[in-house]
């Protein structure tokens, strides 16, 4: 049993990971903001790890103080914070696909930077960085991955139901009315991007510790695709719809691919099975978007499971007028 | 001088091929309001078409590896059906992907979103079938044509690639048609009144949906054609290329003004001249001037150069 | 003789010279007129005479071409919405604006949203004042409700309900923000006659009981009639008349306007 865990424990940690990566998306999504920023501020927040590991922070054969690691975080989290706010400013104004292609462009920028400054080790990255841990295997990474997971699920929740919170969801709900009730458009989408933007730059510089070695190719368009699968498929009404989507859609394409290492499977399949996992990704988001809009994992269906009925529709009125909202 | 034509030239090349892929996005954003991020997977598309149709064998990997169609169509024509077939693409992506959303009156995100999904779909799936090799044609498209011409002199040369000049023909060729289509037939006429507004022109009896199609498949035609082209120019470079380009294109159409059918073309030029006068020594950031560009447009004009500003009813 | 008692007019809104162009078209052309503290104020006019647009310049959802708008002696002229309200102006919408995702009570809270100053950080670690605030909002929120005969379908979401029923939700919310000035666009629109007499006497009763000023929109000219203490008149985007409810019906511009259509 404990032999499963740890010889799937890259596994795990990535699923754990990538459930806060999704929620990472969630946050600026309660405003309204459909970003594809999060796999830069990934990428920066692994940069940030590598660069303080392995010319900063002192470390000795491949080990490094479990210590300098919270710190990194804390640096990691701090840059991401501070370039959102940069770009955040004049870029959230922008609404709708005006947005989501200042974010795309954005990430883009990112990764040409990263792929060319010396600091970033150029095309071929940043390697060998220093591990806290002694082990074979990947599973002590859960202290990290999964205190942060609790911890933002947890600040996910609240917030939802506190001042702040419902200002972002009445931006997401109607940015102009929101604004007419006073509530400040520009400083509540600003917020709920930075937010989203800090939590994936921190997952950025754990996740370089995981992987041991950090280059461009985490902060790509692939990581957008696969970041938005996770909440638009997993559910973007509630924080619990990107843990579930994070958390899934990163153990699929390993069951496709354990179920392609079975013997006896034509050749097509397998490697079907095991490459495809981008096939699926787009396929479900296209699915998704027509069949569930709002992902798996809706409100309603978290009240059902709770026990909770769902209101009753109202009974049809003699009311000849449609309920004309919007 | 001869460096500066140079580089004149090449980027009114690229720039025109990014011309001929922008506006097949713009149109579908013209009509639909949608960008469609497929078109970069369609583009890629047409390359490999055009590839398979001239019986040219595929790589060593990927499931249809070491294997070739038993046609074997001269490059020109293989350029004209793979676009045709491109087109065709085009279409089968707005039936399944774009009309369930329509029907159901879906925010246009979501049109976005489901867009990125066909594109990583489409391109993956190419990867599947035939591996991520580079490929080259293996007969050029300008013929017997030498392959270069001499604008210059003897003493200071400059060389222009004939595929080049045949690449602006073809965009020039391309934007008068489309510029004449829009504007003075009655096909025309009847696009602009869908994409004005969709619900009364078919209330005067327009069938919407035959004009979406029809504009899908122009614009799956005319980015087919682009892909050939740059295949033609340079080489295919594996599936992904046509996300890069893709990324690209929307740059020039943002630039350009979305759905601007003339503003594709200059946004195509204006990306295709930046990049081209990038210093040699800074030439890896060659690709980050299109979203550096974006993004500027973006924050200062997001109507980019020739659109006009979206008053928005209250 | 004995002397009457009379309340002070007091200019709480001035606009002057208002205008707003769409390119070639001007949709408000140089209106000013000044709405007193207390007062029921009209605006009434053709289908397209620009009174929603007026309602825009006005609360800063778009900006004027010319024109000032002063409140309560300050000029908040081009303000941002969101500052207009925080200076106590709230607005329904012609076309009802409501949160449709959110409960009838959650989108009555967001209006106190001006009214809290929780953070982040006391909303998730649940630190003062935000329990304070929490408790304040929901309560105002439910009162309000409660006002607007909504209390018993709290919890349900807004795009759930009745025509009807989501302009008064729509009210509700607008008071939550604890507004001096109101301002209704077509409040009556989609009612039938009875409800119309109903949110009559409603509107009178929360003026007086919230001290509010009132301006409204409205096609329904009896209601207007019976109701405003002044009204103005907009005719492509001009004021043709402005006085009181008698004088303002029998004004020939006015009638020309509203019967020239039906020529």
């Amino acid at each position: 049993m404990a032999d499963f865990f740890t010889s799937n424990s890259g596994v795990i940690v990535s699923m754990v990971l990538a459930a806060i990566l999704g929620l990472s998306v969630y946050l600026p999504l309660m405003a309204g903001q459909l970003s594809l920023a999060s796999p830069g501020f990934y990428a920066l927040g692994g940069y940030t790890a590598a660069v303080l590991s392995t010319r900063v922070f002192p470390h000795e054969g491949g080990q490094i103080a479990f210590g300098y690691i919270v710190l990194e975080m804390l640096a990691a989290g701090v840059l991401s914070g501070i370039l959102a706010i940069i770009v955040g400013i004049p870029a959230l104004r922008l609404r709708g696909i005006y947005l989501a292609l200042a974010t795309i462009a954005f990430v883009e920028v990112l990764r040409v930077l990263s792929l060319n400054l010396t600091i970033t080790g150029g095309a071929i990255g940043i390697f060998k960085i220093p591990q806290p841990f002694n082990s074979q295997h990947q599973l002590p990474y859960l202290l990290f991955a999964v205190p942060m997971l609790a911890i933002a699920m947890l600040f996910v929740a609240r917030l939802e139901r506190c001042r702040i919170g419902r200002a972002f969801t009445a931006i997401r709900e109607d940015e102009l009315a929101a604004d007419a009730m006073g509530i400040q458009p520009t400083y509540h989408k600003v917020l709920a991007f930075t937010m989203g933007a800090i939590l994936a730059g921190t997952v950025g510089a754990v996740s370089a510790h995981v992987l041991n070695t950090w280059n461009a190719r985490q902060g790509t368009f692939d990581a957008s695709i696969a970041f938005l699968a996770f909440v638009l498929i997993g559910g973007s009404r509630t924080f619990l719809g990107p843990v579930f989507g994070g958390l899934v859609l990163t153990m699929l394409p390993e069951v496709l691919r354990a179920v392609g290492n079975i013997g006896g499977l034509p050749k097509p399949v397998t490697t079907f099975l095991k490459d495809g996992r981008f096939i699926i990704f787009g396929l479900l988001l296209v699915i998704g978007t027509i069949f569930f809009p709002q992902g798996l994992i809706t409100p309603e269906l978290v009240g059902r499971l709770r026990g909770r009925t769902p209101p009753t529709p109202p009974a049809p009125t003699a009311d000849p007028l449609p309920a004309a909202v919007r | 001088m001869t460096e500066f034509v140079q580089r004149f030239v090449n980027g009114l090349s690229i720039g025109s091929v990014y011309a001929i892929f922008a506006l097949g996005y713009t149109l579908v954003f013209s009509i639909l309001g949608i960008i469609n991020f497929a078109h970069g997977a369609i583009f890629t598309c047409g390359a490999y078409f055009t590839y398979m149709l001239t019986g040219a064998t595929f790589g060593a990997n990927g499931i249809f590896a070491k294997t070739h169609l038993p046609i074997v169509l001269p490059l020109a024509v293989a350029t004209i059906v793979g676009a045709i077939l491109a087109g065709l693409l085009g279409v089968l992506i707005e039936r399944l992907a774009f009309r369930p959303l329509r029907r159901r009156n879906s925010d246009r995100l979501l049109a976005l979103v489901s867009s990125l999904g066909v594109a990583t779909l489409l391109v993956n799936f190419i990867q599947y079938l035939v591996g991520a090799e580079n490929y080259s044609y293996k007969t050029r498209l300008t013929g017997d044509l030498p392959i270069a011409v001499n604008l210059g002199s003897e003493a200071s040369p400059i060389p222009i690639r004939t595929i080049q000049i045949l690449i602006f023909a073809v965009a020039g060729v391309i934007l008068i048609a489309l510029t004449f289509l829009i504007n003075f037939t009655k096909f025309g006429k009847a696009l602009r009144a869908v994409a004005e507004d969709a619900t009364t022109a078919s209330l005067l009896g327009i069938s919407t949906d035959r004009f979406i199609w029809l504009t899908f498949f122009l614009s799956g035609f005319l980015g087919g054609l682009a892909g050939t082209l740059v295949g033609s120019s340079v080489s295919i470079a594996g599936p992904y290329f046509g996300i890069a380009f893709g990324l690209k294109g929307l740059a020039v159409i943002v630039l350009g003004g979305l759905g601007d059918i003339p503003g594709a073309v200059v946004g195509g030029l204006v990306l295709g001249l930046a990049e081209a006068f990038v210093p040699a020594d800074q030439s890896a950031f060659k690709d980050a001037v299109a979203f550096a560009l974006l993004f500027i447009v973006l924050l200062i004009r997001p109507q980019g150069l020739l659109g006009r500003v979206q008053v928005q009813k209250v | 003789m004995s002397a009457m008692t009379e309340t002070p007019h007091e200019t709480l809104l001035h606009a002057q010279g208002m205008t707003r162009r769409f390119g070639g078209l001007i949709a408000v052309n140089n209106v000013s007129f000044e709405v007193q503290r207390g007062e029921i104020f009209g605006l009434i006019g053709p289908n397209g005479a620009g009174k929603t647009t007026l309602f825009n310049l006005m609360t800063g959802l778009i900006a004027p071409s010319g024109g000032t708008l002063t409140y309560a002696g300050a000029n908040v002229t081009g303000l941002r919405p969101h500052n207009i309200a925080r200076r106590g102006i709230a607005r329904t919408f012609q076309n009802i604006r409501l949160f449709p995702n959110l409960s009838a009570l959650e989108n009555v809270m967001i209006a106190q949203h001006v009214h809290t100053r929780s953070g982040v950080w006391q909303g998730v670690l649940g630190l003062p004042p935000s329990p304070q605030e929490e408790r304040r909002t929901r309560q105002k929120a439910t009162e309000m409700l409660t006002l607007c005969g909504l209390a018993n379908r709290a919890n349900e979401k807004a795009t759930n309900f009745a025509y009807g029923d989501q302009r008064r939700l729509e009210i509700a919310r607008a008071l939550a923000l604890e507004p001096q000035v109101l301002l209704l666009d077509e409040p009556a629109a989609g009612m039938n006659p009875n409800e119309k007499g109903t949110l009559s006497s409603f509107i009178r009763d929360i003026r007086d009981r919230f001290d509010l000023t009132v301006l409204l929109i409205e096609h329904h000219v009896p209601l207007v009639m019976g109701l405003c203490d002044r009204v103005a008149v907009l005719n492509f985007g001009e004021l043709i008349a402005l006085g009181d409810p008698a004088t303002v019906q029998r004004d020939p511009a006015v009638i020309e306007a509203y019967l020239g259509d039906a020529q």
